[in-house]
């Protein structure tokens, strides 16, 4: 017997040989894989209809199959092969014919979509024209209608002209169905205005720019990005005694030694061991940009809303530098004189709740950075010292990363390189020069 | 120079390009119609199908008188006047063409005499007998067909080589003629020669005259043809060719034997080839094939996008009738439907003793493109009108898709196979079923009775043959 391809389902009518996983002579059991046909969508495997032994294999791996082209002669074990003719007598066993060729079509493993309704394909019917008179092949050919995909209702499946019009009927709905799911996405409900008005008495206030954009921009993160978060608590009570320290100092020169100058040196320190959190992916074509450089960006909490300065190269800058960037940047922001270069290409954002409270929070990846870091207020905690519980200044840190390009070991590696990060920073680090 | 305008422009009068030119004239188009010959039609109607049926109905008329003889009539030997008989032919031929060009004058088709050449893309250049004449055109239909192969070895330039063209002029009926080539234009031509008295030999290449019809539809034509013929040889291969004073001496290989013979004429019927040079189609984007046959896809576009072929010219059945199909494609085309050659079904007729004709799909064909078929057979010995023609040898097939009782080919050998073979494309274009045949009524008694019958032998009830019933009628 013959091994046909057999049908791919809708789109595809044929694929390419990957994979011959037999040889000529050898014996086969029904239902043991043969061959392996990647399809565009898919690699599916043609299993043998029936035990036995192959006789010959006709295709090469790399060939281009279509439906129903002949793969492999199969001698069914108890019914050997006539040797040479490679014409089967099909008008002996009809029968056989029918009951073999059916389940071959469902056996074959290809996740796809189901189509609506579908004639029942037949191997045959690829090959001969569809049965319909010449008008009907010529209207069907001047609307662009292929009649192979029309089910004949006539005798002998002869498609009439009924039939065309059934079928032009249902593409119509079908289309009609499809605009509809365009203009009303699932996902989104429709906005619809309520009036609050009728459970008591409100104040209405117009949704500023700014307000606008950054509720476009969040929604647009959260819908297309999926985002997980990541936790942990670092010991800051060093630190937090080395910026004291220190403090005084800075504000000498008319800086001021936040802690957020001391997360920027120890986010650069990891960053540079995990350069995927310093990257971004292009979505059309499919590349990881990996950037050589650590522009921060700073969400600074407004009146008007949350804006993001930029602190440019933050691996190349001291303390002090940092701490100056940090208050012109702040600055600005309060007086909303922040221009837009000051808010671009920035590689990685941190939020710092600190100044404000509450502990852990999720914080919205920043499209197109691939994490931000986001910063609680510290608190002493009891935590255990060397066997002794001892009172400690904990930060709690949140790491909000896209998952597409980021996996949750990675995460786990980068926050504690990030906790590793705090502890080695020094005097050294904050010291003015 | 000055350049005439036209709207379409028709290369070549053949019944392709005629059929075009007057389906163009009839959707409204401004018409050029360009013929190299002084009679318009072609070689169909000049040097083709016409002509050879003209003779092969006198040679019919021989043969079936003789052979009556048994059963009751009997002539005298006939007496042949061969320029009479060329002379009835030629008018026949005359008629139609004169009636061609007043056709075409009907239409406003204006006929150019000339040989057509073109310049380039956009103009032809048409040597005519008051000199030549420029054309521009928005389209063009190439028709220029074909014409018989003949291989550089048979070249001797010797009248008494013929083509079908010198054959069809009947000088003479030589005592012995070979005809190289087993095909439909060799075993027409052959019987022609044949039955007027010549001793035939046919020399065929390949193992089996008559090519592409099933073996067991050939099978008569080739009894027939042991009889009229003196010999018919297959898988011979002709070696060489000579002038041998008033014949012509033939050295042929068959049956692992060489054969050197003398002819008094030899006829080569090996094939067509394409009318392709002199047309300056290396100045358009026109592309022929490796055997010099023009390109074109299934609306019959060649490369150059105003141009456009038909016919002999582009290939595949060399048939008037796929010309002119081909011919109304091209016109609908250019005006604007999305008309294809696609899925069209071409009858072929070879008008030998008796008739062979089929149409679609044939057991052959079925074979080795692994379509499962089931064929119904209905010989002419149980047919009533058969027997009143006293033409027993024949047969009806029909060729079954067995899922749907669909009938995709048909095969007729016998008497008048060429006029019933026509019920058989019109079954097929309707997508009809072995049932729809079966159920409709054919008039008693004639021979379009045996497919009837055929399809009823399908389910095994033919009236006039017993089968065993295969299946039960629902």
């Amino acid at each position: 017997m013959e091994i046909k391809l057999p049908n791919l389902g809708e789109g595809a009518d044929s694929g390419t040989v990957v994979n011959i996983m037999v040889s000529e002579g050898e014996t086969v059991t029904a239902g043991q894989p043969l061959i392996e046909i990647e399809t565009g969508k898919a690699v599916a495997s043609v299993p043998a209809e029936k035990s036995g032994k192959i006789i010959k294999i006709l295709v090469n791996v790399g060939d281009k199959v279509t439906v129903g082209r002949t793969l492999m002669i199969l001698e069914a074990e108890g019914e050997p092969e006539k040797a040479t003719t490679a014409q089967p007598e099909r008008k002996i066993e009809p029968q056989a014919e029918k009951t073999t060729a059916k389940p071959v079509a469902q056996k074959i493993e290809i996740e796809e979509v189901p189509v609506e309704e579908e004639t029942e394909e037949d191997e045959q019917k690829g090959i001969l024209p569809p049965a319909a008179s010449p008008t009907i092949r010529k209207l069907a050919r001047e609307l662009g209608i292929d009649l192979r995909h029309v089910k004949g209702t006539g005798p002998g499946g002869r498609i009439q002209m009924s039939d065309l019009k059934a079928y032009i009927a249902r593409l119509h709905k079908l289309a009609q169905l499809a605009l509809k799911k365009e203009a009303q996405p699932q996902t989104v409900p429709q906005p619809v205005s309520i009036d609050f008005s009728q459970w008591g008495p409100i104040t209405k206030r117009p949704m500023s720019q700014l307000r606008q954009t950054i509720a476009k921009r969040m929604l647009e993160s959260v819908t297309t990005i999926p985002q997980v978060t990541q936790f942990d608590e670092v010991d800051i009570t060093r630190l937090e005694e080395l910026r004291k320290k220190f403090a005084p100092q800075y504000e000498a020169k008319g800086a001021r030694l936040t802690f957020t100058v001391i997360v920027l040196k120890a986010l650069v320190m990891a960053l540079r061991k995990h350069p995927i959190f310093n990257s971004s992916l292009d979505e059309l074509t499919n590349e990881i940009i990996f950037k050589n450089y650590y522009h921060i960006g700073i969400a600074v909490d407004t009146e008007a809303g949350l804006v993001v300065p930029v602190v440019r190269n933050v691996d190349h800058k001291s303390a002090y530098e940092l701490a100056v960037d940090l208050a012109t940047l702040a600055k600005k922001a309060r007086e909303r004189k922040l221009g837009l270069d000051d808010m671009r290409g920035g590689t990685f954002t941190i939020s710092n709740q600190g100044g404000i409270g509450g502990g852990h929070f999720t914080p919205i990846v920043n499209k197109p950075e691939a994490a931000i870091l986001g910063i609680g207020k510290s608190q002493l905690k009891p935590v255990v010292v060397n066997g002794k519980i001892e009172p400690r200044l904990m930060l709690p840190l949140a790491v909000s990363y896209d998952h597409r390009l980021i996996d949750g070991g990675d995460a786990a590696r980068f926050i504690t390189d990030l906790c590793n990060a705090f502890s080695q920073i020094t005097e050294k680090d904050l010291i003015l020069a | 120079m000055e350049k005439i305008k036209a709207e379409l422009i028709v290369v070549g009068a053949g019944p392709g390009g005629y059929s075009a030119a007057f389906y163009a004239a009839d959707r409204g188009k401004k018409v050029i119609l360009v013929e190299q010959d002084d009679r318009l039609g072609g070689v169909c109607l000049n040097r083709g199908c016409i002509p050879s049926k003209a003779l092969l109905h006198a040679a019919k008329l021989i043969s079936e008188t003789k052979e009556f003889a048994k059963n009751g009539i009997e002539f005298g030997e006939p007496r042949i006047d061969l320029n009479k008989l060329r002379e009835w032919k030629n008018s026949i031929l005359l008629k139609l063409s004169h009636g061609v060009s007043m056709l075409a004058q009907r239409r406003n088709v204006q006929v150019v005499r000339g040989r057509a050449y073109f310049e380039d893309s956009k103009t032809i250049r048409v040597e005519t007998s008051e000199g030549q004449k420029f054309y521009t055109y928005d389209h063009a239909i190439i028709a220029v067909g074909s014409k018989p192969a003949m291989p550089k070895a048979f070249d001797l330039g010797n009248p008494r080589i013929m083509t079908s063209t010198e054959a069809l002029e009947i000088e003479d009926i030589p005592e012995t003629l070979l005809v190289i080539g087993g095909g439909y234009i060799g075993m027409e031509l052959g019987t022609v020669y044949s039955i007027l008295g010549s001793k035939v030999v046919i020399a065929e290449a390949l193992p089996n005259i008559l090519t592409g019809a099933d073996p067991d539809l050939a099978k008569p034509v080739a009894a027939r043809a042991r009889k009229n013929f003196q010999e018919i040889r297959v898988s011979a291969k002709v070696k060489e060719m000579a002038t041998a004073g008033k014949k012509i001496r033939v050295v042929m290989e068959h049956d692992g034997k060489i054969k050197d013979e003398l002819y008094d004429k030899v006829l080569v019927a090996v094939g067509r080839s394409p009318n392709h040079e002199d047309l300056g189609l290396e100045n358009t984007l026109v592309q022929l094939d490796e055997k010099g046959f023009i390109k074109v896809n299934e609306h019959q576009q060649t490369d150059d996008p105003n141009i456009y072929a038909i016919g002999d010219i582009v290939g595949g059945a060399m048939l008037a009738h796929k010309a002119t199909k081909e011919g109304r494609i091209a016109v609908e085309v250019i005006t604007g439907e999305s008309s294809a050659f696609e899925d069209i079904i071409i009858p072929a007729v070879v008008f030998t003793e008796p008739e062979l004709a089929w149409c679609g799909l044939t057991e052959a064909e079925a074979k080795a493109k692994g379509i499962s078929v089931e064929i119904s057979k209905f010989p002419w010995a149980a047919s009533g009108r058969a027997l009143t023609f006293d033409k027993t040898d024949g047969l009806t097939k029909l060729i079954v898709e067995p899922e749907t009782e669909r009938i995709l080919g048909i095969g007729i050998v016998g008497h008048g196979a060429g006029e019933l073979i026509a019920e058989g494309v019109v079954l097929i274009e309707m997508g009809a079923t072995v049932r729809d045949l079966a159920e409709a009524v054919h008039p008693h008694p004639t021979l379009s009775e045996t497919l009837m019958e055929a399809a009823e032998a399908f389910y095994g009830y033919a009236t006039h043959i017993y089968t065993r019933p295969k299946k039960t009628v629902e």
